[in-house]
């Protein structure tokens, strides 16, 4: 995966870069997208199923593990990422999903989308778009519609 | 021995199913479809004794209670004893989690069966910062031996037996201690003590990784010392469950989830004989978790071959010569994985073929999982609706009527040798990397799990495995019919108790206790000894997983 992992809590201590530079896009930058875990929800699965396909579908990832919003925020800015995807089914989304994008526009990064994907109850869903969450990925959504999304007009 | 069937009569039906195939069945439009079983296994039109004639019925299948427990561990199997009824339960408060135990109890599971919320499942106290979003969410939250006091508050531990399910050492190491010396400070001698703990060092390393994580030889380490500890001192309680179920929901294919649970089995029984215990002595107390998954079948198939393959292990590398160290005894979770957000309702169904898989396979106990659990925590109504799954298929379907009643079939016994055969393989690579720690250390377990997860995705994604509700027969603006569960406040409620015990407790019998647990990872010694008496001062889970860590270190794991 041409990407990297962060997993320390706090500041990265350490990045590896494992990039086969198997798809180079050279008209136009790669979309560069991190994705994390949230807090210390368990599931990794859909975020590393999700990570793959936008590596195959030629963007860079940069793979957080867990991590906290201040995180997750410090890294996409280091990393000049394009868009945030988020993942958790442990329920802690209302709390720390809207902490990124609180972060974000304090930092004047906030044209960087936020997507959410995992276990989110339906009623919540409109509650995360009003706090600027620009898409939720439910179970069953096929991986295409959120590479689609991803590699719109950002 | 002789053989199930004599040559003449194979070669028979081998000569007419060639003519049958030919001049019968036609495929429609003549062109064949690729049959196969979730994990690739291929499959045939129509199986017969010609598939199964070089078995040899008293070596490969035998009888239940007996060698090669194929056909079931026990003699009677269903009709002495029905599996357990072991629902799985927590959230939030310890204080709540209590009343849905009690609440499951008097409407007939015959067990508890508690799972922990994230925090305390990576050692962390519900107040530490990275814990603050996910304090009571997937299961309760336990900081003190007080939570455990509460938790358990009004149900007789010493009558029914309790499954914990502590996922990692680094969590089990402490609550299973808690939960222990609360035994204790009922009055209730440890040997009185049944039930299961999960402790699986693959669930801390590879599933379910989290920041800071113990080196896997440690993790491993602790695993271990719990199983000691138990063998010595609570021989009722079986003190590992392998959590097949898991790396299954994380992705891997049937071979692989047996393959790397009996791996995992290996290397503990290799560390407890290194260390000087008997391999009599704790094997009959190493139980199996496992899933029933979409693909009938191959489950079935799956269980069976699963105990063929533990007792020539047992026997053959390990010299066990009790019966109970042969026997692989396994609880069955449903597949979570296999459950759709979509039209949740479906789930009920979904979720009774899976259970039925599991009876048919011999489960010893099973836990339905509830039809909104792709949404959310199970509701009540969800839980008791599963409960209920549960006992129809005990009470109504009569399919405990007879001891394994898929033996003999041409499809389920080939199937069984052929998850056999994939299996033995997987566990010969691990063998050749030198066992499941290295595996784990080189990242090898993370890469194969995460390939299967892709192609699973895949598989969905082109239609090639239909899930109804998601891929086919969707339904546009569902409404959806069920009402979602919201956790109770938690994180305020542990952090007024915490706050509560750190004021009131003994400051020098919590460095005095930390103390030992450090000078304990210095020497080497059974962590678990140390740490039962130390949780008796208050001390909280958080602070002894720092001790460990202070020792032992943390390890980033591997790319997937």
């Amino acid at each position: 995966m041409p990407s990297r992992i962060l997993t320390a809590r706090g500041i990265p201590r350490f990045f590896r870069s494992i990039g086969d530079g198997r798809e180079k896009v050279l008209m136009k930058k790669k979309i560069r997208v991190v994705v994390a875990r949230l807090g210390m929800d368990a599931h990794w699965r859909g975020s590393i199923v999700v990570a793959r396909a936008l590596r195959d579908a030629g963007m860079e990832v940069i793979y957080l593990g867990n991590q906290l919003p201040e995180t997750i925020v410090a890294t996409a800015i280091q990393e000049d990422a394009d868009i945030v995807g988020l993942s958790t089914l442990s329920g802690n989304h209302m709390v720390l999903a809207p902490e990124v994008v609180r972060i974000l526009r304090e930092k004047g990064m906030g044209e960087v989308n936020v997507i959410l994907g995992g276990a989110i109850p339906p009623d919540d869903v409109p509650k995360l778009k009003e706090l600027g969450i620009a898409e939720i990925f439910g179970p069953g959504t096929p991986i295409k519609k959120i590479i689609e999304f991803v590699s719109g007009p950002i | 021995m002789s053989k199930l069937f004599n040559d003449n009569a194979i070669e028979e039906i081998d000569r007419e199913k060639s003519r049958w195939k030919k001049q019968v069945y036609q495929p429609a439009e003549g062109v064949e479809k690729v049959f196969e079983t979730l994990s690739g296994i291929p499959v045939e039109p129509l199986y017969t004794p010609a598939h199964t004639a070089e078995m040899n019925y008293l070596n490969d299948l035998g009888f239940p209670g007996q060698e090669p427990y194929v056909r079931g561990v026990h003699p009677t199997m269903y009709r002495g004893r029905t599996w357990t009824l072991r629902q799985l339960a927590g959230f939030g408060p310890p204080e709540e989690t209590n009343k849905r135990y009690k609440f499951l109890l008097k409407e007939g599971a015959t067990g508890i069966n508690g799972v922990f919320d994230y925090p305390t499942l990576r050692g962390f106290d519900s107040t530490d910062p990275f814990a603050r979003a996910d304090a009571g969410r997937g299961g309760v939250a336990i900081d003190t031996i007080e939570d455990m006091r509460i938790l358990f508050d009004g149900i007789p531990i010493d009558k029914i037996s309790t499954s914990l399910v502590t996922c990692q050492p680094i969590c089990n190491i402490t609550v299973q201690s808690m939960y222990f010396a609360n035994a204790q400070m009922r009055n209730i001698p440890l040997n009185k003590l049944t039930g299961t703990s999960q402790n699986d060092f693959l669930m801390e390393t590879v599933i379910t990784v989290a920041p800071e994580l113990l080196p896997p030889k440690f993790s491993f380490k602790l695993s271990c010392d719990a199983i000691e500890y138990c063998t010595k001192h609570v021989p009722r309680w079986n003190p590992i469950s392998f959590a097949g179920y898991n790396y299954r929901e994380s992705g891997c294919s049937a071979a692989q989830e047996v393959a790397f649970v009996i791996a995992n089995a290996t290397a503990c029984s290799e560390e407890l004989i290194r260390r000087e215990l008997s391999i009599d002595s704790f094997a009959p107390r190493l139980s199996f978790f496992l899933s029933a998954h979409s693909d009938f079948f191959e489950e079935i198939a799956k269980y069976r071959a699963a105990r063929r393959i533990w007792v020539r292990i047992m026997k053959e590398r390990f010299g066990a010569k009790s019966p109970r160290s042969l026997k692989l005894r396994f609880h069955v979770q449903t597949a979570g994985v296999a459950l759709t957000a979509q039209q949740p309702l479906n789930n009920i169904s979904r979720a009774a073929y899976h259970a039925l898989s599991a009876v048919l396979g011999g489960a010893q106990s099973v836990h339905i999982d509830g039809y909104d659990e792709a949404l959310c925590t199970p509701t009540d109504l969800s839980s008791l609706t599963a409960l209920r799954t549960n006992q129809i298929l005990q009470l109504e379907t009569r399919v405990t009527n007879t001891i394994d009643p898929l033996g003999g079939s041409y499809f389920v016994e080939t199937l069984t040798n052929k998850v056999e055969e994939k299996t033995l393989r997987l566990l010969d690579e691990i063998e050749g990397m030198g066992g499941i720690v290295k595996a784990v250390e080189s990242g090898w377990i993370h890469k194969e799990i995460s390939n299967s997860a892709y192609e699973y995705q895949q598989a969905i994604e082109s239609g090639k495995m239909p899930i109804v509700g998601v891929n086919c027969y969707e339904m546009e603006d569902e409404e959806l019919p069920v009402d979602l569960f919201e956790v109770p406040e938690t994180l305020q409620i542990q952090e007024q108790k915490l706050k509560k015990i750190k004021n009131e407790r003994d400051g020098a019998q919590v460095r005095d206790a930390l103390g030992a647990v450090a000078r304990c990872c210095e020497k080497d010694g059974n962590l678990m000894e140390v740490i039962v008496e130390s949780v008796k001062a208050q001390v909280t889970q958080g602070e002894i997983s720092h001790a460990l860590k202070d020792s032992y270190g943390t390890w980033d794991p591997p790319l997937f």
